[in-house]
């Protein structure tokens, strides 16, 4: 593994990089987590590596709440998120979701940007983000902002629709439109940290004043080539009570969501155990415990 | 040994916790020596095959390459334990198959070096299930196994038959009889720091010196000697400060000598230094094991009989690991009282990369065997499952069927304070309903605890050495890999001389310095290093004493040492001082002593009957888990240890070696397995490789027992590998007692417990609408 590296320390910096380095290979970089390990299989020789870690730019490196959202920049690492005291309140599966990724070291510089533009059908933070309908705002070579829902974003395991003349700026969540909340995030793996899920369920339900579902976001994550949004099972919830689903629903919930997968067999886990297991933790969802 | 203790018996930190933990350790890969050469080693790429050719022109042409060797260009000894196992390979028998090294100025160009050699192969299929090995018709897949001619079967590497009792007159006794095939999986040791070496020859006198992690230096040495042609005294082992063991390191591999070579050809020092990845794919492991255990039990619960026949995978060369055996005909033979017992073990040849020792040295696996057929003997007597342990426990003064003699023995109370402490009985009855459902299981063990004797010594050396200002260097044959003996004997050093912690230094990191010592395994270090020591100070003692009487004039005798001072009634005189006077003073002497410890202990006869070790090791543990039937995962919530260890002697360290034997054990039990297919390591990463976390970590309770063995230092007995033996089997206890399954292989992952408890309420299904 060799490389040269880039370290722009601002956005006008960063645009400069992109354009030199158009006709060559190069890779962006945030935590390092996720491409080193890639970098280390590969047997690319010539390689630039844009390093964003360095950029102070505050829209890369900041959490800004407004009435309308909360927008993340890229590079706010994984800790940061866990942290925030608005992302807990509101968006409580982000957090959840920040809390079980890796290990406490690897949160202190893993990346939101870096999360999302790895496109892993596993990625816990893209699993509570889809849920939370948020989008991507991704910087152009020429200055401009392209806007994209993250549903979109993503186009297949390790595929996103981010061009060679883009970066990802950061992801804007829309706000809560209710204060009450049923939110959460179920990971499913073989230890407790340092663990690449086997089946994650984001939730976020944003209740009525009878507890009613006004407002619904389900994801799934590691049970198909990328992070699914299920939108049959959203829908099917609209107006129910969120503390007397009944069985019969609680069930239909859990097939819906199951249809909304395909799994695969491979290393970590058969199909049949994440077809169960999925099934069985959304089911779990509404149980009354 | 009555006395007033305040030294032994206190929670000390380790000597060496300090630079550990700062980074300020030096470890093997720290070493840098000038003009140092960087090596880097050609695997086979397949796990069976022929060579044909080898080209090593590109590489050899590649600037900064100084040196390349295949097994051509070596005039060496095959290695390992049956002397199997050629340094370099002319043939590619598994996957870490050794077939070219590279020494070069970088790591970088080494790494380079090796993608430019070019290796013509012819794959062969390979063989990699020990039965289909056994089979008339299948290869010879060692051709230096002498299988053919000791076994009756080319690919035995290695068998052992032992029995005592009359098994036909104990089976027709017998109440009930369950017989059971288990299998157990491969697991290695993931020592934090990778293997390592460094070799310095001098082309000036032929000497070397080697870096070597090594848990065995002075059989390192010898085992380098012969695979190199040379003189043993001429080779030097230093060990750097070493990052894990775990038994990992009680053999010699290829790498080893071949870094010597490298060394030998260029006449410059030279490194090898293993990556995560090599270290997964090319360092030992642990035993994979099929287990056919038959065990009876009479009307009243007494075991009857246990008839085992165990076949190992023994992969492509034969290591120390192939005499796990030994170990584990002692549990079956003589954990709980057993009127008979037939045992035979073999290790089989496939492609599979061999297995080496791990701690518990089978043990795990032979535990994990008779401790689930006890639990299906209790249920099919209606006995208890803590009854039928407490029934047939081991008992002080026992002399078992091999031959082992348990002159002190805390098998019933260790059973006792668990079966209390986890509150076994109730919980064990109880029935859960809902998602998660808990359970509890139990299991013992029986471990050499006071040496073993397999060598022709089991002894060790100490030489103490008191200086000018009172500070005293202990020079002693056995290593420190972690386990936290060398903290034990400055600790008696201080309790018997009465010479503050601080000023007490332990040398045991050259074999040109040290004295001999056959290497840290068995559980040995501190009983043995401690009784070797215990010899010097009373030595050291008589020295100072004579000195000490004639300094403050008074009559020969015994002083008392306290506080750096040596003192009688109301005379006293600093110990610096008299070792002054005798340096000094006439007649002239130097205060150092030297003394050699042999346990007592003896050989085991050709029918593996006798006393091997100085003292045994008992232990029970008691196992809460919960099972999660939506995914199938088992949390370990409560383990409950307890232990003979004779007499703790630093609380702090031994509680270190249960919570670290636990945590291996667990991962045994749960998650950890090496995923081979034909041959090929599909999971050589931590990302793959499930090696639990500090936050999977269960609440550990443990309970000493203190049984004062006499032959122990201050009555104490091996402690180190007893606390993860006993734990996978309580574990699969618990979750069957958890669900009503039985499991009958490792680990219990969470698909297949989920596949299991699915299948089972399939069935229940079925039944009840049959109906
Ligand atoms: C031991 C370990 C455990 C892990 N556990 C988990 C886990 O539990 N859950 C989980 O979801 N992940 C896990 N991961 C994966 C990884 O840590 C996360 O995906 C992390 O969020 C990646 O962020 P990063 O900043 O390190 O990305 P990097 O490695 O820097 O980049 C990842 C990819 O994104 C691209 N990229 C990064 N930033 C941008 C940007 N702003 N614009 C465009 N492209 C960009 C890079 O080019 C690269 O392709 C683990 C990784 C390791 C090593």
């Amino acid at each position: 593994m060799n490389f040269n590296i880039e370290s722009p320390t601002s956005k006008e910096e960063l645009l400069n990089c992109l354009r030199n380095h158009q006709s060559g290979y190069f890779r962006l970089a945030a935590g390092f987590t996720d491409l080193l390990i890639e970098l280390k299989k590969s047997k690319t020789e010539e390689l630039t590596v844009i390093n964003l870690s360095q950029i102070k730019d505050k829209q890369f490196t900041g959490i800004d709440i407004q009435p309308s959202g909360i927008r993340i920049g890229a590079l706010v690492n994984v800790a940061q998120i866990g942290k925030n005291q608005s992302i807990r309140k509101s968006f409580p599966v982000l957090q959840q979701a920040a809390d079980a990724l890796a290990s406490g070291q690897i949160r202190e510089v893993a990346t939101i940007g870096g999360n999302i533009c790895q496109a892993s059908p596993s990625g816990d933070l893209s699993c509570a983000l889809v849920a939370l309908k948020a989008s991507c705002e991704i910087l152009k070579m020429d200055g401009t902002i392209r806007h994209e829902s993250l549903n979109d974003f993503f186009r297949g395991p390790a595929v996103t629709s981010l061009q060679k003349n883009e970066v990802l700026k950061s992801i804007v969540i829309p706000a809560n439109q209710t204060n009450k909340l049923k939110s959460g995030f179920i990971k499913i793996g073989k230890r407790s940290a340092m663990e690449c899920s086997i089946v994650s369920i984001s939730y976020h339900f944003q209740l009525g004043a009878d507890a009613a579902i006004l407002h619904s976001g389900i994801a799934i994550g590691a049970v198909a080539p990328t992070v699914i949004f299920c939108r049959e099972a959203a829908d099917f919830l609209h107006k129910l009570n969120v503390n007397k689903i009944h069985e019969t629903d609680q069930l239909k919930v859990a097939e819906l969501i199951q249809q909304s997968a395909s799994p695969i067999d491979d290393q970590r886990a058969s199909a049949w155990y994440r077809n169960e297991v999925l099934f069985n933790s959304a089911k779990s969802i509404f149980e009354q415990d | 040994m009555d006395k007033n203790l305040n030294i032994i018996g206190k929670s000390k930190p380790k000597l060496d916790g300090k630079e550990r933990v700062s980074g300020r350790a030096v470890y093997g890969h720290d070493i840098e020596l000038p003009n140092m050469l960087h090596a880097r080693i050609l695997r086979s790429q397949y796990p069976c095959a022929r060579i044909k050719s080898i080209d090593c022109t590109k590489a050899l042409g590649l600037e900064g390459v100084k040196c390349i060797l295949t097994a051509q260009d070596v005039d060496v000894n095959r290695i390992g334990y049956k002397r199997d196992h050629p340094v370099l390979k002319k043939d590619a028998n598994c996957q870490r198959d050794e077939i070219a090294a590279v020494a070069a100025t970088s790591k970088e160009i080494a790494a380079k070096a090796l993608n430019l050699i070019h290796v013509e192969y012819e794959e062969i299929e390979g063989i990699f299930d020990p039965f289909e090995a056994m089979k008339e018709e299948s290869r010879q897949i060692n051709l230096h196994g002498k299988g053919k001619d000791l076994y009756g079967n080319k690919n035995i590497a290695e068998s052992f038959h032992y029995s005592h009792g009359e098994l036909e007159k104990q089976t027709k006794r017998s109440k009930v009889i369950v017989s059971r095939r288990y299998e157990l999986p491969r697991v290695t040791h993931c020592c934090m720091a990778t293997s390592n070496i460094t070799a310095d020859y001098s082309t000036m006198d032929g000497r070397l010196t080697l870096y070597a992690s090594t848990q065995v230096p002075f059989l390192y040495q010898r085992d380098m000697a012969h695979a190199l042609k040379m003189d043993p005294s001429l080779i030097r082992i230093i060990q750097p400060v070493i990052g894990g063991g775990f038994g990992s390191k009680l053999d010699m591999y290829p790498f080893e000598p071949i870094c010597a070579l490298l060394s030998i050809k260029t006449g410059k020092p030279v490194q090898l230094l293993y990556g995560r990845e090599e270290e997964f794919l090319a360092s030992p492991t642990r035993q994979t094991m099929i287990i056919d255990l038959t065990s009876g039990a009479d009307a009243d619960g007494k075991f009857t009989f246990r008839e085992v026949r165990i076949t190992m995978d023994n992969g492509a060369y034969t290591s120390w690991g192939a005499t796990t055996p030994f170990v584990m005909m002692q549990t079956y033979s003589s954990l709980y009282q057993v009127a008979a017992c037939d045992f035979q073990a073999k290790a089989i040849y496939t492609n599979n990369p061999f297995a080496g020792s791990f701690r518990g040295y089978g043990n795990p696996q032979a535990t994990f065997s008779i401790e689930r057929n006890n639990d299906l003997l209790a249920d099919e007597l209606g006995l208890g499952k803590d009854e039928i342990r407490l029934i047939n426990a081991n008992y002080p003064g026992e002399i078992t069927g091999q031959g082992l003699h348990f002159k002190t023995c805390g098998a019933k109370p260790a059973l006792t304070k668990v079966i209390e402490a986890s509150n076994f009985i109730r919980k064990n009855r109880e029935k859960h309903k809902g998602r998660y459902l808990k359970g509890v299981g139990l299991a013992s063990m029986l471990h050499v605890g006071g040496g073993a004797k397999i060598y022709r010594s089991d002894g060790c050396g100490t030489r103490l050495k008191l200086d000018h200002y009172g500070y005293l260097d202990i020079i002693t044959g056995s290593s420190e890999i972690g386990q936290g003996s060398e903290t034990v004997l400055a600790m008696i050093a201080s309790q018997e001389l009465g010479i503050p912690m601080k000023h007490i230094k332990v040398v045991n990191t050259d074999t040109d310095v040290k004295p001999w010592d056959v290497g840290v395994h068995a559980s040995r270090t501190s009983f043995v290093a401690g009784n070797s020591l215990l010899g010097a100070i009373r030595l050291m003692k008589q020295k100072l004493d004579r000195k000490a009487a004639q300094l403050m004039e008074c009559e020969a005798g015994e002083f008392l040492y306290e506080n750096g001072l040596i003192k009688r009634d109301k005379k006293e005189i600093r110990i610096d001082k008299v070792a002054r006077e005798m340096h000094f003073g006439s007649p002239n002497e130097l205060c150092i002593v030297e003394y050699f410890y042999e346990p007592e202990s003896s050989f085991q006869d050709k029918q593996f009957m006798g006393d091997v070790s100085g003292n045994y090791a008992f232990a029970s543990q008691a196992v809460e888990v919960e099972v999660d039937t939506f995914t199938g995962n088992v949390k370990v919530r409560d383990v409950y240890v307890s232990q003979d260890v004779g007499r703790v002697l630093n609380p702090m360290g031994l509680q270190g070696q249960i919570e670290g034997g636990v945590a291996t054990g667990i991962g045994y039990a749960l998650t950890e397995e090496m995923i081979y297919e034909k041959g090929y390591l599909m999971n050589p990463s931590f990302h793959e490789y499930k090696l639990l976390t500090a936050v999977d970590m269960p609440d550990i309770h443990f309970y000493p027992i203190e049984t004062l063995d006499e032959a122990g230092p201050y009555g104490s007995k091996g402690a180190g590998e007893a606390p993860l033996i006993p734990t996978a089997a309580a574990i699969a206890n618990a979750v069957s007692n958890a669900l009503g399954i039985e499991f009958l292989t490792l680990p219990l992952s969470p698909e297949k417990v989920l596949k299991a408890w699915s299948e089972k309420k399939q069935n229940e299904l079925a039944n009840s609408q049959s109906i």
